[in-house]
């Protein structure tokens, strides 16, 4: 992973993280959304031009990549780089979680 | 039935377009129709509670993303100059950001910036490059005649029109984005 996509991704935004956790599946926008949805009880609710807007940035960036096209939809899948992403982000969240439990990790 | 009506917003208008779709909706007009650069034709229809959404892509508009929208339960009634309008009824938004194209903050502003990039920039160098050196020649008194009356008359307008756009548009979209930010 390179800096520019540590700079941009680690920390991300939290649609970003659920998209990007989702598509260890193949999946089409609007089945990441619902998926996002049940996940988090409806605390989560990615709107449509988010969710479009954060594929096509990430497909570029190279952390998920076409998969097929099933009816007209794209779905798609995380990449190697896209899991190193995923993995860093996880890391840091687990580490915010332990912290703020008052847990010390040295 | 239907009816015509003449309505300006600028670039930086598209919240109160929104508003202003979905009150005629609500009063029995629904829009079937925007054409450039002010004209709406309305249809009469049932008064209804339906929300409007306005999307801005100055790139040709990409049949997945029509496809993913529509997914999400919107309908597209049409696009004029780089803005796609979707509505849909607000009784099948279960969320508040089902209502919303745009979910978050990061997104939200991310459209504002491309209304500043694609549209506000390129007004900014036209009054630089055009209108504003016009504007100190006929200052200068460099036009002269009849016709150079009429063309500094013009210029004059025209330099009016373009302060006034740039600076409300400028003002207006730094607010909504300063709203976006943490």
């Amino acid at each position: 992973m390179d800096d520019k996509i540590r700079r941009i991704y680690v920390p991300m935004t939290e649609s970003g993280f659920y998209i990007l956790y989702c598509l260890q599946t193949p999946q089409h926008g609007y089945g990441i959304s619902q998926q996002v949805r049940k996940m988090t009880a409806g605390a989560v609710n990615i709107s449509a031009g988010t969710m479009y807007g954060a594929l096509s940035k990430m497909e570029k960036d190279g952390l998920i990549k076409f998969h097929s096209e099933v009816e007209k939809r794209k779905l798609y899948k995380i990449t190697e780089l896209g899991e190193e992403v995923l993995s860093a982000e996880t890391a840091r969240i687990d580490r915010l979680y332990r912290n703020s439990k008052g847990e010390y990790l040295g | 039935m239907t009816k015509k009506v003449t309505r300006f917003f600028t670039i930086a208008d598209y919240l109160e377009e929104e508003n202003w779709l979905r009150e005629m909706h609500s009063q029995g007009w629904k829009i079937v129709k925007i054409k450039a650069p002010c004209f709406y034709t309305f249809e009469s229809c049932e008064p209804e509670d339906v929300i409007y959404r306005l999307d801005f892509r100055n790139t040709e508009k990409p049949e997945d993303y029509l496809q993913m929208v529509s997914d999400f339960g919107w309908e597209h009634i049409g696009d004029c100059l780089g803005w796609m309008y979707f509505r849909r009824p607000a009784d099948t938004a279960a969320s508040e950001e089902e209502g919303e194209l745009f979910s978050d903050n990061e997104s939200k502003a991310e459209m504002v910036k491309n209304i500043v990039r694609t549209r506000m920039m390129p007004l900014v160098v036209i009054f630089l490059c055009s209108v504003l050196p016009n504007f100190f020649r006929i200052l200068n008194g460099e036009y002269v005649g009849p016709w150079g009356a009429v063309f500094s008359v013009l210029f004059c307008l025209l330099f009016i029109l373009y302060v006034y756009l740039i600076i409300h548009c400028g003002i207006k979209l730094k607010k909504i984005k300063d709203r976006y930010k943490d």
